[in-house]
């Protein structure tokens, strides 16, 4: 959130007496209404599912998979620690980031189309504000939705195949507790990336009042990424794609850690995030609000 | 009030002004980078002289390999790029650990997985973690195992390779200083005196202090170095001992690899008489030699893709037959129709002069 503070100078200007305790209590109910649609809990259940699908598939086919699988999955029955990365590997490129996206699409744009924008703006919150604050909402909604599925997946994990030592990329072996320690890093490492997709969504959802729209047009920027990253003539685009770095999560299961790839991700990440944030902050504090 | 609730299209200003600033640092950096205080010239036969007799008592590190050699892409050497068969294109990331000569530890990183060679005083692991299988070789003593393709891909390795090709016919010269992973270095310039090889020059970026090469880069026909080895990062402290430990994981295929053959003496002569129909003949000397080696009927292989990009090269032909020319940046390769293939770093004339010898 270090973009809402580079602009809150501003905020104060605009507003002599500053709340905090308004934008939290205004966060809080951000949160509430995030967490109690119903159509976000069906889709997070549909993100705790995948773990659970893999660990039963895994347990019933027994040990023999091959190298086909996706990665990780092959490691599975030695450590049920790799369900959570298995999981995390299968739901990065779509899942997590349409759960992602269909929060920030709808962070603005649900607001307009249900006519509730206007009221929200009657309260004087400050267009920035109410910015940062739905930017709030949605990288927690990024980090809880991440956490949600490495938490299922170790916890199927661990119950049906076991823990004990963690065989890493590297060949060696790492203690339980430091195999949860890199889990619990790669989680974070992800939240951050789909948190900077959650700017795009931002941005992209006050743009339109149809949420739908602003999701659907996430997912594709997002799928376009790695379309684009997939082309080798472009390696040249590649650096500056965001999706390029999320699979450098697996430099935090090497020994020791190689950090270049994820502080570059980590970077890449924020840059995104405070370049979409600041556009949904010009597009948005100039806007005509007619619903 | 302010000027943005005056002109609010102004406020577009803001990301906009934070892309530049973000490219603008990176710029910035790279600038003061190159600028580096000047260091005290040195020529050619003091760099060599200093590069053969460095050494480092640690090191760890992280060597990027780029190659854009201007050949199609093979069928099967893509896709898991922490295998040891996609080193012909792209780019490659190794990191690397060096404590002593027998203390040594390579890992060639891909996405999501990774093929580790230690070597941890006799004894010599390979690990791939796609595969989840490690082998382990005993080394005899003063062997020095080179037949692992991660162990020339250090820009160490390849400056020797280089190195081993300086003869009359390379005119040597430095050409300035630059900066690699953060340090200066000199670099030195080799050219080939023929002016028949693809390979236009070789340049080595040697540490100004340490004398080792950081950066091997090779120019062929194009201006862009169709082959660069360099460190990105480079720490000369000693490595924790421990990255040489290598314990295979349970569940992991060992195989306990063969001693190597230059050790069982008896064999090996019997070996040579039928190896020597098959080796290749060498023409020529220096950067323009050609090798010359049959190959087999490569259209009736297995793989179906290989014939497939077999039947796109080029058709050529001409007194010493006919057969397909793969052209790259830094070496051309002639596969004949009677089986024979000829390679080198030459025009393709010299090629089929070869051929008919």
């Amino acid at each position: 959130m270090s973009a809402a503070e580079m602009l809150a100078p501003e905020r104060v200007l605009a507003t002599p007496v500053r709340r905090p305790g308004r934008s939290l209590r205004f966060l809080a109910s951000e949160l509430r209404i995030i967490f109690g649609r119903r159509r976000n809990l069906a889709g997070m259940l549909v993100l705790a599912v995948v773990p659970v699908i893999i660990a039963i598939a895994v347990k019933a086919s027994g040990p023999s998979g091959g190298g086909d699988g996706p990665d990780f999955v092959s490691s599975i029955t030695g450590n049920g620690l790799f369900v959570a990365l298995a999981a995390l590997t299968v739901e990065m490129p779509l899942f997590l980031p349409l759960a992602v996206a269909a929060v920030s699409g709808d962070a603005v744009a649900g607001e307009a189309n249900l006519g509730t924008l206007r009221y929200l703006l009657t309260i004087p919150a400050g267009r920035t504000r109410l910015l940062a604050v739905k930017y709030a909402a949605i990288v927690i909604f990024a980090f809880v939705a991440t956490l949600l599925v490495a938490t299922v997946g170790t916890v199927m994990g661990l119950s049906l195949f076991g823990g004990g030592d963690m065989t890493l990329l590297s060949g060696s072996q790492t203690s339980l507790a430091d195999g949860l320690w890199r889990i619990l890093l790669t989680t974070g490492y992800l939240a951050v990336c789909f948190a900077a997709l959650g700017a795009i969504g931002l941005f992209v959802s006050t743009l339109t009042e149809q949420p739908i729209a602003a999701t659907i047009a996430v997912v594709l920027i997002n799928v376009m990424m790695f379309i684009l990253d997939s082309i080798s003539q472009l390696d040249w685009l590649h650096p500056w794609l965001l999706t390029h770095w999320w699979t450098a999560f697996g430099d935090l299961l090497r020994d020791p850690i190689a950090t270049d790839n994820i502080s570059r991700g980590l970077l890449t990440a924020a840059v995104y995030a405070v370049v979409f944030w600041l556009a949904a902050w010009a597009r948005f504090s100039n806007k005509d609000i007619t619903s | 009030m302010g000027i943005f609730d005056r002109k609010p299209a102004l406020r577009w200003l803001a990301p906009l002004a934070f892309v530049l600033v973000v490219g603008g640092t990176g710029g910035v950096v790279a600038v003061t980078a190159s600028a580096d205080p000047p260091l005290e010239p040195r020529t050619a036969e003091q760099l060599l002289v200093a590069m053969q007799q460095a050494s480092v008592d640690g090191l760890s590190g992280t060597v990027v390999q780029t190659s854009d050699l201007g050949i199609p892409d093979i069928p099967g050497a893509q896709g898991s790029d922490s295998s040891l068969t996609s080193m012909v294109s792209g780019t490659h990331t190794l990191r690397v650990w060096y404590s002593a000569p027998d203390k040594a530890r390579l890992a060639l990183v891909g996405t999501l997985g990774e093929s580790d060679v230690i070597k941890n005083g006799a004894d010599l692991w390979t690990w791939s973690s796609k595969d989840n299988t490690a082998t382990h070789r005993t080394l005899t003593p003063g062997e020095r195992p080179s037949d692992t393709p991660e162990q020339s891909m250090t820009p160490e390795a390849a400056a020797a390779k280089v190195l081993e090709a300086i003869s009359p016919t390379t005119e040597v010269t430095t050409n300035g200083t630059a900066t690699v992973a953060g340090r200066s270095a000199y670099e030195l310039l080799l050219r080939p005196k023929d002016t028949r090889s693809l390979v236009s020059e070789v340049r080595i970026a040697i540490d100004s202090e340490k004398s080792i090469p950081l950066r091997v880069q090779v120019v062929g026909v194009q201006e862009q170095p169709a082959f660069e080895v360099a460190y990105s990062s480079v720490d000369f402290g000693q490595p924790d001992a421990a990255q040489f430990d290598f314990n295979p994981p349970p569940g992991a295929k060992v195989t306990e690899a063969a001693p190597h053959p230059s050790t069982s003496k008896g064999d090996h002569k019997a070996d040579d008489k039928a190896a020597a129909a098959d080796r290749p003949t060498v023409v020529g000397t220096g950067w323009t030699t050609v090798l010359v080696a049959k190959t087999g009927d490569l259209q009736s292989a297995d793989n179906p893709q290989l014939g497939q990009m077999l039947n796109s090269l080029q058709r050529v032909q001409g007194s010493w037959g006919s057969g397909r020319l793969l052209r790259g940046t830094l070496f051309s390769v002639v596969l004949t129709d009677d089986g024979r293939v000829a390679v080198g770093s030459v025009e393709p004339e010299m090629l089929y002069r070869a051929l008919a010898r």
